[in-house]
Order: C-alpha cells, then sequence, then structure tokens
C-alpha cells in the first residue's frame, strides 16, 4: 500500500516537472513595440510608397515560432489619391483587413546570446486573402532583453491575385518590396 | 498502478507535444486576443467624385490637387419632346456644357469656377468638409456644407438687370452623407437657393408668385456593383409652390440616373436626366423637361485630377 502512495507521488511528481518546464520555456514571448512595415513600388511613370506603424508581431523563443499581423488600412500614402485606390481597387481592405505571415526561424537564431544573427525565416505569408509558402531571411539583433528584426523581401502582387488594369501598367510595379523593422521586448500580460 | 503512471506520462509528453505543433497558430491567436488599439480610419470613398449627375457629394478635391470636369448634355431623347431621329434622339444637339476647375486647398476644403452654357453662367463655389464619418462609426457620417455664387454675363437684351448684382444667385447646401457599406452610399441635400432678380410671374392654377427663394430637398445614391462601375441616381424635390401643378408653365424635380466608371484618376459618367442645368442655379429653378414625355436627356462627365504642389 505504501509503494503504491509513493508511485503516485512519483507520478505527480514527474507531471508536475514537465508541466513547469513546459511552462518555464513558453515564458520567453517577445512582443513587438516598434513595427514599421514599408512597401516600395518603383515603375517608369511614378514610385509608390507606403507606411504602416500599426504591425503587430510575437516570436516565441521556445520554438522560434513568429507572428506578424499588418492591418492593411493603416497603410499611408503621400497621396490621399493613392490611398484610396489602394485600399478600394487593389488592396481591396474592407474584404482583406489584414495581411499576415506566420512562420518559423529555422536557422540562424541564438536567443541565449546577445548579438547579430542572420537568419532564415520559413512560413506562411497572406496578402489579399492569398497565402503563400515563402522562404525569406532577415536580421535579428538580440541586445539583453531586446530583439529588432530587419529585413525585405519582393512580392509579386499578381501572385495574390492583385490585378492591375492594363493602362496602369506603367504605373505600377510586378514586384513590390517590402520592408520590415520591428523592435521587440518581453512580452507582458 | 503502473497504467497511471505512464498514463500521466503520456498526458504530460503529448501535452507539450502538441502545444509546439501548434505553436505558430497559438502565437497567432495570442496575438489576435491581446487587446489592441483599433486602428480608426476616416471611411474612404463615400463617393468616388465631387459630383454625381449633378449633385454635389461630400467628395472633396484633396489637398493640391486639381479636378478638372467637362460635362456634356445632350438634347431630349423622346419624339414628345423634340428629340426622335431627326436629332438622333438628342444628340445633335449640346444643351448644356460645362467646364470646371475645383482645387483642393486642403483635403477638407474646397474651390472652385466653372461655366456653363445655360445662361452662360459662371459659377464659384466653395466646399468644406465639417465632419467626416470614421470606420468606428463613432462618427457615423459626413456633413458639408457648400455656398455657390453664380453670374450671368449674357447680353440684357430684356433690359432686365439695373445693376450686376441683379445677374447673381447663390445657392447652399448641407449635404449629410453615410457609406453603409462598400457598395452603398446615400446623401440627403437640403438646399437654400436665392435668386438676386427673378421674373414676376404668377402660377394661373394657385395664384402662387414666384419666389426669389427656393427651398430643395435633394436625394442622392450611389451603388457600386463591380469594384470600378457603380449606378448612380439624384432627385431634387423643391418646395416651390408656383412651380406646383402650373399648367402654362411646367416645371419637374429633376431626376438623373447613370452609371459611372472609375479609372483610376479618371471618373466618366454616362448619365440621363430631364434637366438641362447642371448647376444647381440652372436645374433648380428651370426644369421644365419631364421623363414621362420623353424629356430626358443623354449626358456625360470627365474628370481628371492633376497633382499640382506634390512631389
Amino acid at each position: 500500500m505504501k509503494k503504491e502512495h509513493q508511485t503516485i507521488r512519483d507520478m505527480r511528481t514527474l507531471m508536475l516537472l514537465i508541466l513547469v518546464a513546459g511552462f518555464a520555456k513558453a515564458q520567453t514571448v517577445y512582443s513587438s513595440t516598434k513595427a514599421h512595415v514599408k512597401f516600395f513600388s518603383e515603375s517608369p511613370l511614378e514610385d509608390i510608397e507606403a507606411d504602416n506603424e500599426k504591425a503587430r508581431s510575437l516570436i516565441s523563443e521556445k520554438d522560434s515560432a513568429i507572428v506578424v499581423s499588418i492591418p492593411n488600412i493603416a497603410f499611408k500614402f503621400e497621396k490621399p489619391l493613392m490611398e484610396e485606390h489602394f485600399h478600394e481597387n487593389y488592396m481591396e481592405t474592407e474584404d482583406f483587413p489584414k495581411s499576415m505571415f506566420k512562420g518559423k526561424i529555422v536557422s540562424g537564431m541564438n536567443f541565449q546570446q546577445d548579438g547579430t544573427y542572420e537568419v532564415q525565416v520559413e512560413g506562411q505569408l497572406t496578402i489579399h486573402g492569398v497565402t503563400l509558402d515563402r522562404q525569406l531571411t532577415a536580421t535579428i539583433v538580440k541586445a539583453g532583453d531586446v530583439l529588432t528584426v530587419k529585413g525585405s523581401f519582393l512580392v509579386r502582387i499578381e501572385e495574390h491575385d492583385v490585378k492591375v488594369p492594363s493602362m496602369y501598367i506603367d504605373n505600377i510595379a510586378e514586384e513590390v518590396t517590402v520592408f520590415v523593422d520591428f523592435t521587440y521586448e518581453p512580452y507582458k500580460k | 498502478m503502473k497504467n497511471a503512471f505512464l498514463k500521466g506520462v503520456f498526458i504530460g509528453v503529448f501535452g507539450l507535444f502538441s502545444t509546439s505543433l501548434l505553436a505558430q497558430d497559438d502565437l497567432m491567436n495570442m496575438l489576435d486576443e491581446e487587446p489592441q488599439e483599433e486602428v480608426v480610419s476616416k471611411v474612404y470613398a463615400t463617393f468616388k467624385g465631387t459630383h454625381l449627375v449633378n449633385a454635389n457629394t461630400i467628395e472633396t478635391v484633396k489637398a493640391k490637387t486639381l479636378d478638372f470636369r467637362i460635362i456634356h448634355r445632350f438634347g431630349n431623347i423622346g419624339v414628345a419632346s423634340n428629340g426622335g431621329g431627326h436629332t438622333l434622339w438628342g444628340l445633335d444637339a449640346a444643351t448644356n456644357v460645362r467646364f470646371s476647375f475645383d482645387y483642393g486647398i486642403t483635403d477638407r476644403l474646397q474651390v472652385g469656377l466653372g461655366r456653363s452654357t445655360t445662361r452662360e453662367h459662371l459659377d464659384f463655389s466653395v466646399k468644406y468638409k465639417i465632419l467626416e464619418q470614421t470606420s468606428d462609426d463613432k462618427m457615423p457620417i459626413t456633413l458639408d456644407w457648400y455656398s455657390n455664387m453664380a453670374i450671368t454675363p449674357m447680353k440684357d437684351v430684356n433690359n432686365y438687370w439695373d445693376a450686376v448684382t441683379d445677374r447673381m444667385s447663390f445657392a447652399h447646401q448641407i449635404i449629410l452623407a453615410r457609406k453603409f457599406n462598400k457598395s452603398f452610399s446615400f446623401e440627403i441635400l437640403p438646399t437654400y437657393f436665392h435668386r438676386n432678380w427673378i421674373l414676376q410671374n404668377t402660377n394661373p392654377d394657385n395664384n402662387a408668385q414666384e419666389t426669389n427663394d427656393i427651398l430643395a430637398l435633394g436625394l442622392a445614391g450611389r451603388i457600386k456593383i463591380t469594384k470600378r462601375i457603380a449606378l448612380i441616381g439624384e432627385y431634387f424635390y423643391d418646395f416651390s409652390d408656383y412651380r406646383t401643378n402650373n399648367s402654362l408653365n411646367p416645371y419637374y424635380h429633376p431626376l438623373g440616373l447613370g452609371v459611372e466608371i472609375e479609372t483610376g484618376g479618371h471618373v466618366f459618367h454616362v448619365n440621363l436626366s430631364n434637366a438641362s442645368g447642371i448647376i444647381i442655379n440652372d436645374f433648380l429653378p428651370n426644369s421644365q423637361d419631364t421623363w414621362t414625355k420623353g424629356g430626358y436627356k443623354f449626358g456625360f462627365a470627365i474628370s481628371r485630377v492633376f497633382n499640382a504642389g506634390r512631389k
């Protein structure tokens, strides 16, 4: 009888240990405190640039997961008419309010040590309701509790089902460059 | 008991494993559940241009941009109103042509000038956006003020006018609009119109005198049918006894219907209207054709927006 109690106690201790271990690891989630997303379209007739400061992102140290959510309505353009056309005709913001990235830092990162890391990120990029698997590169700087992530990548707008009428082919680039510059601090509830 | 032990380990390990398997989704959920500041924006594109068929919209030309519009109204289409095949259903006639320039001083303040065939009217206008509808509906409507002054430089063959001011008329409007959803917008336009000089006429049917002032209410809307094509419509009801059931000199409420095609930078309208006038100062007091007798005219409007003073 006593032995049985002992076994139960062992079992409980083990479960607790597993739980605590899992919990302790899950604690290191970094949350964006500053997020700047910018895109740039360069074409023969005009350059189009937009900034968005309202994106939010989390990085989980435990499994190197990274997620980014960008409210499309917060993209600001230099010309108000461009902004209206972006929302109404191209991004169709009312139908597709968010652009998203959901992925994993697959290599190059060490969360235990301060430094500058060139990392590979793999995941799904969702723009205009179309999700594509993407492999991206970024630079992560870890300085104490603070992470900064910088990177740029190309988006072929056609792949995301964004259609440009033929008369504006010369105004809007087929490939748009997206720049990201995020700062993270440990997540606080 | 050994079973219970294994079960415990299993649950613990499985729990750990499943959380890491779904980590990205969990993280996304975490992001979504996090209390977030809602991105409140002004509602854009309640209407696509500064005008529908004739009616002003709450849209103003954005800061440092110039909107050049060419509006053309042909002749009556129906045979009963001198249309039909002999005038190619009104296309032979240029009943009214208007050129206008509207300039945005700020994103909310617009000034404009225009010239119409009808009465050779030159008009100067100002439109100001007082309230703007927001995406969170804390402000559910957009409210504009519009005022204009029109002056006719016509030759005074009948010696009507003693002073230059006799050639002037003024229109003031409050425009109240709401974009109900991404494809439907509606506005109402309480309108006060004043002419400094009028012909002293009487409606023989109700003995009502022509008046310098006319009050009217306009209703106008837009329904988007594709990303770039919309149906537009408008109606103006005037509260003028002189214009009500006047058998000697009949008047009809202006009703306009049209299709709006937006191509980015250009907005193109084709429309039908019983009003030959294009500005309030013409269509409100002087719409004497009726849809029921074929008195509607084909018209079009082209708007081109230029950036001035921006890079």
